[in-house]
Formats: C-alpha cells, sequence, structure tokens
C-alpha cells in the first residue's frame, strides 16, 4: 500500500465523525442525482416508448412533384439493404370521408400491409378489441380507433360507409379497434394496401414508406442516404421537433439543476479538507522534517478527497438506485396518469458515469487544500500548536 | 560579525555541518529581524554539541539551518559537503532524509500513528521494503529502549519518556549521520531526560554526530563542545 494511501486512510478513520459527515454529503447530494437521473431515464424512455416507438423512424415520400411512389417494391428492396435499417412498411394513404347510421366523420385512411406496418410502428400491441391480421386475409375490413368508434358509434363487425370525390365508395367491415392513447386515436383507419389502393383506385401505387431503424438517433443519417439515392426522406427528428425540443428542454433542466447539486457536494468536499489541512499542520510539518516531499504531501491529501468522493459516490449511488427502484414500484392510479407508476429506468452507464464524474470532482475539488498543505513551511508547520 | 568558531573534536577532523557568514532575517511589517547575524561555525563528524542559548536567542533557528528545514538569507551552508543554496525543494528534502534525525522537544509524534508506525515514516519516504522497514523499526526500538509491548500503542497510551523513545527511534530510522535534538529533555522529569541524554551519548559513542539545542545547563555536561549564542550571534 502506497504511504499516502495509508496516512490518508488514517486522518479518515481518526476523525470519525467528520468522515462520516463529508461521506453524507456527498452520498445525499449523489443519491439526489441517482434518483433525478433515474427518473429523467425513465421519463425519456417512457416518451419514447409512447411516442418516438410508435412513429416510423424515417419516412420516404413520393419526389417533388410527384403524387405516387411507383415500383416501390424495388425501392423498398434497395433500402431494406442500407445498414440499419430494420423494417419497412409501404403504404397509401389519404382522407376519406365516413358513415354510420347517421354519423358521419372525416379522417385519414392508410392502406398498409399489417405485418410490415407492425414491424415498423408496433401497431399491433395497440389492438383492444379484435384482429389485427384480419386485414391481411380480410379484403373489405377496416380497424379504427377507440375515439373515433366511440363519435360513430361502431362496434366489431359494423360496416362503415366509406366515401371521398373521385374514390370509389366502399363499405368496410371493423374487424378491429386499437387504442394508442394519442389524438390518431379518432382521426387515424388502417385498410390494407390494395383495399385502399381499389378505393383511391389507383394502379399498384404507395404514397409513402415508413421505417424502422436499430438506432433511432441515426434517423437523419439514414434519411440523408436515401435521399441521396434520389428520394424524398426525413428523419422523426425532422418530422416531429417537438418531441425532441421536449427531452431537449427536460435534459438540459434536469442537468442544470444536477449540475448545482454536485458542485455543492463539492465545495462541501473543499471546506471539509481545508479544515483537515488547518487540524493538520503540525503533522505537515512533522511529515516535511521526516523526509516527505511537497508532492507527497499534496498526493496525501488528494487521495484523501479522492476516497472520501469514492465512498460518498458509492453510498450516494446505492441510496439513490434504492430509493429510485422503490418509489418506481409504488402504483399509481393509471385511469388520472395514464401511467401504471412512475416510470424509473437505472442504467449501469448512468452509474458508472456518477460514481465516475463524483471521484473525478472531489479530486479536483481537492487540488485546493491540497495545494495549501504542500505549501506550507515546515518550521512554522512544525512550531504550529 | 563573528570569526568561525571551531568546537574542540578529537574524534574527526571533517566537518559534517559548516556555516559560513550565515544570517537569517525576517521581515515583520517594516521591522527587519536578524534571527541569526554573521553565524560561522564548522561541527566535526561524531561530535557532540550542544548548542545553549536562552528563548529567542536564535539557537532553534540554527538548528532548523542546519536540519535543512530553513534556507539562510545570506551566507552559506553546507551539510556533509554538500552546499544546500544549490538545492531545490526536493533536493533539501533529500538531504534532509538521508543525513539528519530530528528529535523535538514536543515529541512531535503523528497521534493516529502506532509507535513503530511512526517510526517507519522515515524508511517509507526512503523506499525502504514494508518487511524490510518493519524489522528496522522494531530494531530501533529497541535501541532506543522502549519495551516492545509499547510498539502498538498509540502515543496518547504513552509517558512522555517513552514517547521520547519512539521519537529518538523515529529520529535513526534511517541511520542518520546526524541527529538534531531541540530540547529533547524539556517536556521530561529529570530521571527520564537523564536516561534519554544517557541514550544520545550512546549514539554518539557510535559515531553518530549528535546536535542538541537547549537552555539547562545540566545538558552541557554529556557533549563534547558547546555553541553559546545570544541575539543571533555565537558568543562562545
Amino acid at each position: 500500500m502506497r504511504y499516502e494511501l495509508f496516512i490518508a486512510l488514517r486522518h479518515i478513520k481518526a476523525r470519525k465523525r467528520q468522515t462520516i459527515l463529508s461521506i453524507a454529503a456527498i452520498g445525499i447530494a449523489v443519491m439526489i442525482l441517482m434518483v433525478s437521473q433515474s427518473f429523467m431515464a425513465g421519463f425519456t424512455q417512457e416518451l419514447y416508448d409512447k411516442t418516438v416507438d410508435n412513429l416510423p423512424h424515417v419516412v420516404v415520400s413520393p419526389q417533388e412533384g410527384e403524387e405516387y411512389i411507383h415500383l416501390y417494391k424495388n425501392i423498398v428492396n434497395k433500402i431494406n439493404n442500407i445498414d440499419g435499417v430494420i423494417a419497412s412498411s409501404p403504404y397509401l394513404t389519404g382522407e376519406a370521408s365516413f358513415k354510420f347510421r347517421d354519423n358521419t366523420k372525416n379522417a385519414v385512411i392508410k392502406g398498409i400491409i399489417p405485418q410490415q406496418e407492425d414491424a415498423v410502428a408496433h401497431t399491433e400491441k395497440d389492438i383492444i378489441k379484435g384482429d389485427y391480421n384480419g386485414l391481411t386475409y380480410s379484403e373489405r375490413s377496416i380497424i379504427v380507433g377507440d375515439k373515433f368508434a366511440e363519435d360513430m358509434e361502431l362496434e366489431i363487425g359494423d360496416n362503415v360507409e366509406v366515401s371521398f370525390p373521385n374514390a370509389n365508395p366502399v363499405s368496410l367491415k371493423v374487424i378491429a379497434i386499437y387504442d394508442t392513447g394519442t389524438p390518431l386515436d379518432e382521426s387515424l383507419t388502417y385498410v390494407s394496401l390494395s383495399t385502399a389502393q381499389d378505393f383511391y383506385d389507383t394502379e399498384d401505387v404507395i404514397n409513402g414508406i415508413s421505417l424502422r431503424i436499430d438506432d433511432f438517433n441515426r434517423d437523419r443519417e439514414i434519411a440523408q442516404i436515401i435521399e441521396d439515392n434520389g428520394y424524398n426522406a426525413a428523419g422523426w427528428t425532422e418530422n416531429n421537433p417537438e418531441i425532441l425540443r421536449t427531452i431537449a428542454i427536460e435534459t438540459v433542466s434536469n442537468n442544470v439543476t444536477l449540475g448545482f447539486i454536485l458542485l455543492i457536494a463539492s465545495f462541501g468536499v473543499v471546506s471539509t479538507l481545508n479544515m483537515v489541512v488547518m487540524g493538520k499542520v503540525k503533522e505537515i510539518g512533522i511529515l516535511l522534517a521526516m523526509g516527505a516531499t511537497k508532492s507527497n504531501i499534496r498526493f496525501i491529501f488528494l487521495v484523501e478527497s479522492g476516497i472520501l468522493g469514492l465512498a460518498g459516490a458509492v453510498f450516494g449511488t446505492a441510496a439513490g438506485v434504492a430509493l429510485a427502484l422503490s418509489i418506481g414500484s409504488y402504483p399509481l392510479p393509471e385511469d388520472i396518469y395514464g401511467l401504471e407508476a412512475i416510470p424509473v429506468l437505472v442504467r449501469v452507464k448512468d452509474v458508472m458515469a456518477i460514481i465516475t464524474i463524483v471521484f473525478l470532482l472531489n479530486l479536483i475539488a481537492g487540488i485546493y487544500p491540497a495545494q495549501r498543505a504542500a505549501g506550507l513551511d515546515p518550521v512554522e508547520a512544525i512550531s504550529t500548536r | 560579525m563573528n570569526g568561525a568558531y571551531m568546537p574542540e573534536s578529537q574524534r574527526s577532523t571533517h566537518p559534517i555541518v559548516q556555516l559560513q557568514d550565515v544570517s537569517r532575517i525576517y521581515t515583520l511589517g517594516k521591522n527587519r529581524i536578524y534571527a541569526l547575524k554573521g553565524v560561522s561555525i564548522a561541527i566535526k563528524e561524531g561530535d557532540f554539541v550542544t548548542i545553549m542559548g536562552s528563548s529567542g536567542s536564535g539557537k532553534s533557528t540554527l538548528l532548523n539551518m542546519i536540519g535543512c528545514l530553513d534556507l539562510p538569507t545570506s551566507g552559506r551552508v553546507k551539510v556533509n559537503n554538500v552546499d544546500l543554496s544549490k538545492l531545490d525543494d526536493d533536493g533539501l528534502t533529500a538531504i534532509r532524509r538521508n543525513n539528519i534525525g530530528f528529535i523535538f522537544q514536543q515529541f512531535n509524534l503523528i497521534p493516529t500513528l502506532t509507535a513503530i508506525e511512526n517510526v517507519e515514516i522515515p524508511m517509507i519516504f526512503n523506499g525502504e521494503s514494508p518487511r524490510k522497514r518493519r524489522k528496522k523499526a522494531l530494531m530501533m526500538l529497541k535501541k532506543a529502549d522502549l519495551p516492545l509491548e509499547y510498539a502498538r500503542h498509540k502515543p496518547n497510551e504513552m509517558s512522555g519518556g517513552q514517547q521520547q523513545r519512539v521519537a529518538i527511534a523515529r529520529a535513526l530510522a534511517n541511520r542518520p549521520p546526524i541527529l538534531l535534538a531541540d530540547e529533547p529533555t524539556g517536556n521530561l522529569d529529570t530521571k527520564t531526560g537523564h536516561n534519554i541524554m544517557k541514550l544520545l551519548e550512546e549514539l554518539n559513542s557510535s559515531g553518530t554526530t549528535v546536535i542538541v539545542v537547549t537552555h539547562d545547563p545540566e545538558l552541557e555536561n554529556y557533549s563534547h563542545t558547546t555553541i553559546r549564542i545570544q541575539d543571533g550571534e555565537i558568543i562562545g
């Protein structure tokens, strides 16, 4: 064991109460930091799950001046070969007027290949009634949102009349109802791609391709690759900037708060170590007389600061993880909050980052008292009473 | 300015400590205070010297100069033929570590360490291995006449005499050729003080140069040479 570590440990052991208070001060700050970080990660994840996860990460649209994408199967094959693309879903979408008994409503109709749409936007998991895959084998069928069904007083098995100028009117049977908890539930309906093409009286064309990619942060990069191949494409961050803005605002405000907490904890260490230096002046003088160099002395106090920081970080992180998980397991009334529990996400990388940052901050905080100790005059230090 | 004072020692003609025209001035506001004024002395290897003087005479400043803890405002200090003025902080530390053992009036042991750990400190700075230094520390404690059951006691669990023995063992740890003692009996009763001085006498007879700073005339009896200092000047 290096001498500096030995002396630093003895200092820490000798002033138990002060040590406990210092570690507790750092630990509490780190605990708040950990809980806050877990909440932020949980809320962000929840936001992604509720929004980005259900959105196409990249959307390919017709070229400028074109209404449709022709020969789309070749394009889909090409896009599927781009590194990072894990699923694609061609679709034909447009507006339509719906009538059931005396109820009428305008909404969007989206013609899809159900399995491919599910692979991109996880549509099947939102089905609350009926059979999602019915679209594949049952022509003239439709899936509607629960709000849409409520407004139109539709039930599974009912036939809704669909029409639109220049379209072929058709009667579609409701085979499933979905619930995403978003405004889409009253404005978007699904039919099979061929049903949509029949309705809009088009050839085998589409007007968009939705893509799912392995890392949704690469949306702009992959959209650019597709654009470089001559198609129009936009990532989810471009199509839904408000989601990104919400997350960014939350992250910035949270990080500022966390930074202040860390700063306070670090000042605690500086003041504690300064007090230690003041109390150890004579001892520093003795060590210098016994052959310690100034760098030995500096190192003792840096090691001490590092140990306090590491202990505070480890205890604080452990307490923070425990607290975050226990808060996260507390059930919430879902009908009020739309959540079963407060979303909490404890990530190993966050734990490691917090421990490392707190440790490093404490080392930095230790520099001033360590310099002060190393700069003491040995004669004056020894004669201190 | 005083002329060079040469102690009468028959043991060696080689001066292990030399001060040439050394002055140490402290500035206090607008006042310049002479702690040492033109001091020139030469202490021979193997000598036992007492530096006598009243409180504030400059004897501790002189000891700090010899111990490489302080540097002169003017003049030259040589320890073991090394001119201290040519050394930086680390150089001074190395000279101190390898040549000088300190014994203080207040013992100045580190309260959080045990007796044996206190003795090990200078050896650690000298890069000794843990096993070797533990063995040597026990030897030094034995040499300083400390009952070995106290080796694992902390300073506050020992008497003044025992603490001073630990301090002597610590000063001897790196087998320095020079032992500097600042009022080594100042905090001890007469009998214990006598025992400590006998111990220093024994160490001197085995070749260590011993320099004791004191205002106690009794201690003169143990030394071969006495240097008297008054108002920062050598007077005899």
